[in-house]
């Protein structure tokens, strides 16, 4: 990893100047920021009336003003972010044929890949981090809330989730630049894989699990409860599925389990009833650590891949 | 006609003179009747001039002057002769007398009193009261005899109260409070107040009420020959073990006494406590594993308490144990050691949940309310953290594998 500095220097130097990166950013900073001010006049509607309102200030990320929360625009089109950073990294420059003059140099191959998937994540890094501490700031102001020890942890496990699964995408796009010689293949393949597995599978997991269970008794719960497990179980193939549970759990506090649909008896309501309080940072964490193991790991799998067909390509013969 | 016309004049002048006699005679008579009296005429009379007292009364009876003269008199009056030993006087409301003035055609009433010694044998006695006009004209004298009885016989009468209870025996737990009617008739002539007293067990309290009224009397007032009926409210101490306690209630008056013996049988109280050791009713569980705590029976009642037994109110498809199961009997004072095992449901959610233990003892009931945290399991944590290093060694192997190339 010695001459990593330079790839990543002048990686981060490409990046930050290029028009592609200052459009993107711009447009998610707008679109952060409106969606802030919306539920930040939200919230005050919301709390009218509420004796004594907890964790306001993580409703900033999760109150849906008009369209959408930031959680879920960052799971919608956080993968774009990661697919656009990524999916010309290699290809591009196989194409203009600077690959084989970056390899002439005293570089080591692998030190070429390594920088370009760390520059990748280092700006996604930056441009999460500076999204969630413009909407803390800005909630400041709007709400004037200031937020708790408890409610920072949890802000700051959220963006550790957000960039870890941004990265994820990119690393399925920096696959698909070694994979595909065309750009607009690599392109075009990266958003295939963005749509099937954050539009397609949901639906899908939907009428895989109607076709094995006998719709006809859809009154019985038992049934309803067994369909419903079965399509979350599908389900969980998709990252964005991943991600929102994983992120919806750890950032409101009075959700308790990642699960949509809870079966619960009678006295377990009334008992829950009787206490009901709001999860510590770490039972919540507990509660989500799955989900942030399996996203890191799909994040490791998709790089340790694109690094092994990276490695193993031919190059010079281009 | 003429004979009809003299009839006529005939009744008139005959009904004129009758009615005329009339008027007459009625004036004569009113003029007779003031003659009759003499100018001057003075009677004595005493009220009662032979009586019967039991040894120790006190004499009061009332001396009758009677002027039946015109004119009004100056009389002086005086007790002539008494038996030794014996106080006589003759008394109006505020002075001893030794001359009334009696005015014409009324009466005087005077009062004789009299009191023999301290111990009168019992006899006839004899006292001559003498009245006479200040100038010597009218001189009366009259007898008093005054027969004294034996005080044995009137031994019962002095005693003079009486009390009645229809329900001597009153029982019930340590805790209650015990209310006793008794009826206090006093057997008494005259008016007299009575005092009241109780005498229970230490640090009992014992009050006395009027009938169906709230607060608390220690005397009372009972005209002659009347009754009463007055509450006795006890309140035992708190402390009393179960036994049988007498309670004895006297009323006074100077010599009139009376008593009564109530009773009151304690049962006992039932009253359990139950806690934790440390005060903390909170406790961690994991899902689907036991969870411990230990929780005291301490019995603060007064009796024995028996088949304590434990109910749990608590989610669907938790455990809740207890070992042991129940207990046969708990002394007074005595402390037991229930262990409380809590084993959530596989699938319950992380959070807190409210488990109820009631303890169900002999006429006592105790309900604990426990929160229980069911916090996640830290082993799906570690092997999140194993699989993270796995994959993470795996990319430093392939790194190894195939890097510097």
């Amino acid at each position: 990893m010695s001459g990593i500095k330079p790839i990543l220097k002048k990686e981060l130097a490409d990046h930050f100047s290029s028009y592609r990166f200052i459009i993107l950013f711009a447009l998610i900073t707008m679109v952060s920021m409106i969606t802030v001010y919306m539920v930040g006049l939200n919230i005050q509607r919301e709390l009218n009336g509420v004796a004594k309102p907890r964790f306001v200030f993580l409703m900033l990320f999760t109150s849906s003003g008009t369209l959408f929360s930031l959680v879920d625009f960052v799971a919608f089109f956080g993968p774009l972010v990661g697919l656009i950073l990524g999916f010309d990294t290699i290809n591009r420059e196989r194409n203009e044929g600077t690959l084989s003059k970056l390899l002439s140099q005293p570089i080591f191959r692998d030190t070429i890949i390594n920088g370009k998937f760390l520059a990748g994540v280092v700006v996604i890094g930056v441009m999460i981090s500076s999204i969630v501490l413009l909407i803390s700031g800005l909630g400041l102001i709007v709400v004037g809330v200031i937020p708790g020890v408890e409610e920072v942890g949890r802000i700051l496990i959220y963006l550790i989730i957000s960039i870890v699964y941004v990265s994820f995408w990119l690393g399925i796009a920096i696959l698909f630049s070694i994979i595909f010689r065309s750009v607009a293949t690599s392109a075009l393949a990266a958003l295939a894989v963005w749509i099937f597995f954050s539009f397609f599978i949901s639906m899908g997991a939907n009428a895989i699990a109607g076709a094995l269970v006998s719709d006809t008794t859809q009154d019985d719960p038992e049934v309803v409860l067994k369909q419903i497990k079965i399509q979350r179980a599908l389900s969980l193939a998709s990252p964005l599925i991943l991600y929102v549970d994983a992120t919806a759990t750890i950032i409101d506090p009075m959700r308790k389990t990642t699960r949509t649909i809870i079966q619960m008896g009678m006295l377990e309501q009334l008992s829950m009833a009787r206490f009901a309080g709001p999860l510590s940072l770490s039972q919540s964490f507990f509660v989500v650590l799955p989900y942030i193991v399996s996203l890191l790991a799909i994040t490791i799998v998709s790089f340790a891949v694109s690094y092994l067909i990276f490695m193993r390509q031919e190059i010079r013969s281009i | 006609m003429k004979n009809h016309f003299s009839i006529r004049a005939l009744s008139i002048l005959l009904g004129a003179l009758i009615s005329m006699s009339l008027s007459v005679s009625s004036t004569l008579a009113a003029d007779n009747d003031t003659s009759r009296k003499p100018a001057r005429l003075i009677t004595m009379a005493l009220e009662y001039p032979g009586i019967e007292i039991p040894a120790g009364d006190d004499i009061s009876m009332d001396i009758i002057l009677h002027n039946k003269g015109r004119s009004d008199e100056d009389v002086n009056v005086a007790i002539t002769a008494k038996p030794e030993g014996w106080q006589a006087l003759i008394k109006t409301y505020k002075y001893t007398v030794t001359s009334a003035h009696v005015p014409s055609g009324e009466d005087k009433i005077l009062t004789l009193e009299a009191k023999p010694p301290g111990d009168p044998a019992p006899g006839t006695y004899e006292l001559n009261i003498e009245a006479q006009t200040v100038d010597g004209r009218f001189k009366m004298r009259k007898k008093l005899s005054v027969n004294i009885i034996a005080k044995e016989d009137s031994a019962k009468e002095s005693k003079g109260v009486k009390l009645t209870t229809s329900f001597p025996v009153l029982q019930g737990p340590s805790d209650a409070e015990f209310e006793f009617s008794i009826e206090v008739d006093s057997k008494l002539i005259e008016d007299a107040i009575f005092d009241l007293f109780a005498q229970g067990p230490k640090n009992w309290t014992i009050n006395f009420k009027p009938a169906y009224e709230s607060k608390y009397i220690s005397s009372l007032r009972l005209k002659g020959n009347q009754s009463q009926t007055v509450a006795v409210e006890v309140k035992p101490s708190p402390l009393a073990p179960a036994g049988e306690y007498p309670i004895t209630v006297r009323v006074s008056s100077g010599d009139a006494q009376g008593e009564a013996q109530l009773k009151i049988v304690l049962t006992g109280t039932y009253d359990l406590e139950v806690g934790t050791p440390s005060d903390i009713l909170s406790l961690d569980a994991r899902q689907g594993q036991p969870a411990n705590i230990s929780m005291y029976i301490k019995n603060n009642g007064s009796a024995a308490n028996h088949n304590i037994s434990f109910l749990s109110f608590k989610p669907e498809n938790w455990k809740v144990e207890f070992k042991p199961e129940r207990i046969d009997v708990l002394e007074p004072g005595a402390l037991q050691q229930i262990e409380v095992l809590v084993t959530p449901y596989d699938e319950a959610l992380l959070g807190d949940y409210a488990v109820n233990i009631k303890t169900e003892g002999e006429k006592a009931t105790k309900n604990t309310e426990f929160r229980i945290t069911v916090k996640a399991s830290a082993a799906w944590g570690w092997i999140g953290i194993a699989i993270i290093v796995f994959v993470i060694a795996g990319l430093a192997g392939l790194f190894r594998w195939l890097g510097r190339r």
